[in-house]
């Protein structure tokens, strides 16, 4: 079930709303942007990273990522503390683009809050079900238009 | 339900009127032109009072005093020339909302839009969705003072080619997103070669014309001046058409203008946000290569890991309209061969530079790459 209406969500990750994804290894939690995400963007040229020991709670924008034509907000999955950013996004933000689950991650949290924070996000038939909401909006967008 | 301004309240027909219809509000300033903070105060307030004041859509048109105003995320120190910005008393100050360095001034068009994302009106939901539509307003006012033009994906407006109009976004409190763009009715090219530093001033310092090539203007195309007002009119019609709405003059309430003041005393007026170092590396080099069709020169500048500018010359055979297509295909870009190779490969057709082909441009390019510099 990697695939949803043509987009590449993995199994084995957690998602929020605001298109970030969370993978999980005991309280270590490794954050990027979704495939759906990266698609809507386009290239990446910038990403404005918070700094490894900055405190975040779940939800709370911790950074702002820049495409060609818009900025967008990273929006932290869980709470924590950041402990690791990737500084090879530093010199080539189009990771996020080519390869978001695996070289375009983006920080890396120690989870304060976990068991009962993964509960909001998603995975799943949830998942499916919001990516079919999501790509439902944009067409239905596209029909008022028309 | 719209939110009835205050000139309308006194009125119960107007009010009346306004309720069955869909409003915009309109800030219009054509008394006089603002200062970079004040301007630019004014149009981060505006997707605020969308998302959290009730507002619905606001249009700012308006003009600055002499300037240069940087993308949220561009190096002012590499980007500019700040002595002689000071030397020429302009102005310089950096925005909220993403792209690359505008000059501004009493001939240009600046406008600001806070609109919410999911505005029934746009082509598709999402921010491509507000280029589209928005898009097509300007294309629409060009049309109406007589000038043809065409969205060049994905930032442009363009005559023939040449750029006359840049877009740019920044997605702001919630859902609403502040839309900026700069409408050139005249442009004084002496003044951007003077204090920009771009690959194009490099250009012209070796004596080439390349902004002519690039860059157009509404009296240029018109080949007469034009009053701003009708500019603006045309532009304020424009949205009035596209969005099946129409505007009401308004100016910003006791709680806009504070948070106005606090946009000018806390940015706009701050050296940490104009000199800010959150952004990525910037460099700049050149790539020459001889080939079939002759000389092809790259200048190339690099933003971190993508490419900000490039300009393509030489002394082969194209077209103005065909190298500008490649050019702005490549903008923003990454810079990785594989990227260059497919961005060129997405516009390229037999011959587009005569005797040139997609691996000899990105080898070009991979040149100027190697020998950039930093600024």
């Amino acid at each position: 079930m990697a695939d949803i209406k043509g987009y590449n969500m993995p199994d084995d990750l957690y998602y929020h709303k605001d298109h970030a994804w969370a993978r999980v290894d005991g309280t270590k939690v490794t954050v990027g942007m979704t495939d759906f995400f990266q698609k809507e963007a386009g290239d990446i040229v910038f990403i404005d990273l918070p700094d490894t020991e900055d405190e975040v709670s779940q939800g709370e924008v911790c950074g702002k990522i820049q495409s060609r034509k818009w900025i967008g907000k990273l929006v932290a999955p869980v709470s924590g503390e950041i402990t690791e950013t990737n500084e090879d996004l530093e010199e080539d933000t189009s990771l996020i683009n080519s390869d978001p689950y695996g070289k375009g991650w983006i920080l890396v949290i120690e989870a304060s809050n976990l068991d009962e924070e993964l509960k909001n996000l998603m995975r799943g038939d949830a998942l499916v079900a919001f990516i079919e909401a999501e790509v439902k909006r944009a067409e239905d967008e596209k029909a008022k238009a028309k | 339900m719209n939110r009835v301004p205050s000139s309308v309240r006194r009125d119960p027909c107007a009010v009346h009127r306004f309720q069955t219809m869909t409003y915009w509000r309109l800030f219009r300033n054509t008394s006089r032109s603002v200062s970079t903070a004040e301007g630019l105060a004014v149009d981060d307030t505006l997707p605020q009072s969308v998302a959290n004041h009730g507002s619905p859509p606001i249009l700012h048109l308006y003009t600055f005093v002499p300037s240069v105003i940087v993308g949220k995320y561009q190096d002012i120190e590499s980007a500019l020339k700040l002595d002689r910005c000071k030397a020429r008393g302009i102005e310089y100050n950096r925005r909220s909302t993403g792209g690359g360095t505008v000059i501004m001034g009493p001939e240009i068009i600046a406008l600001g839009l806070g609109i919410n994302v999911d505005w029934p009106g746009l082509e598709r939901g999402g921010v491509g969705g507000v280029f589209e539509s928005l898009s097509r307003v300007f294309i629409r006012a060009l049309d109406a003072l007589g000038i043809p033009s065409q969205f060049q994906p994905k930032n442009d407006i363009q005559v023939s080619g040449k750029k006359i109009a840049g877009l740019s976004a920044a997605a702001e409190t919630g859902k609403s997103l502040l839309f900026h763009t700069s409408f050139l009715v005249d442009f004084d090219v002496e003044l951007m070669t003077d204090i920009m530093n771009t690959p194009l001033v490099k250009l012209s310092d070796k004596g080439y014309n390349c902004f002519s090539q690039r860059m157009t203007t509404v009296r240029e195309e018109l080949g007469r001046r034009v009053p701003l007002t009708s500019v603006m009119d045309a532009i304020q019609e424009g949205f009035e058409a596209e969005f099946e709405i129409r505007f009401q003059e308004d100016e910003p309430d006791s709680w806009e203008k504070e948070t106005i003041q606090a946009f000018i005393r806390d940015r706009y007026t701050k050296p940490e946000w104009i000199f800010s170092h959150k952004h990525p590396r910037s460099r700049m080099g050149v790539g020459r290569i001889k080939t079939r069709g002759g000389l092809l020169e790259v200048y190339l500048s690099l933003s971190g890991g993508s490419i900000e500018n490039v300009v393509i010359t030489g002394d082969f055979f194209s077209t103005t309209q065909d190298v500008n297509r490649l050019e702005n295909a490549l903008k923003w870009a990454s810079a990785r061969e594989e990227s260059i190779s497919q961005k060129i490969s997405e516009v390229w057709r037999d011959e587009m530079i005569y005797g040139v082909d997609v691996p000899t441009l990105t080898r070009a390019i991979l040149l100027a790459k190697e020998n950039q510099v930093r600024l």
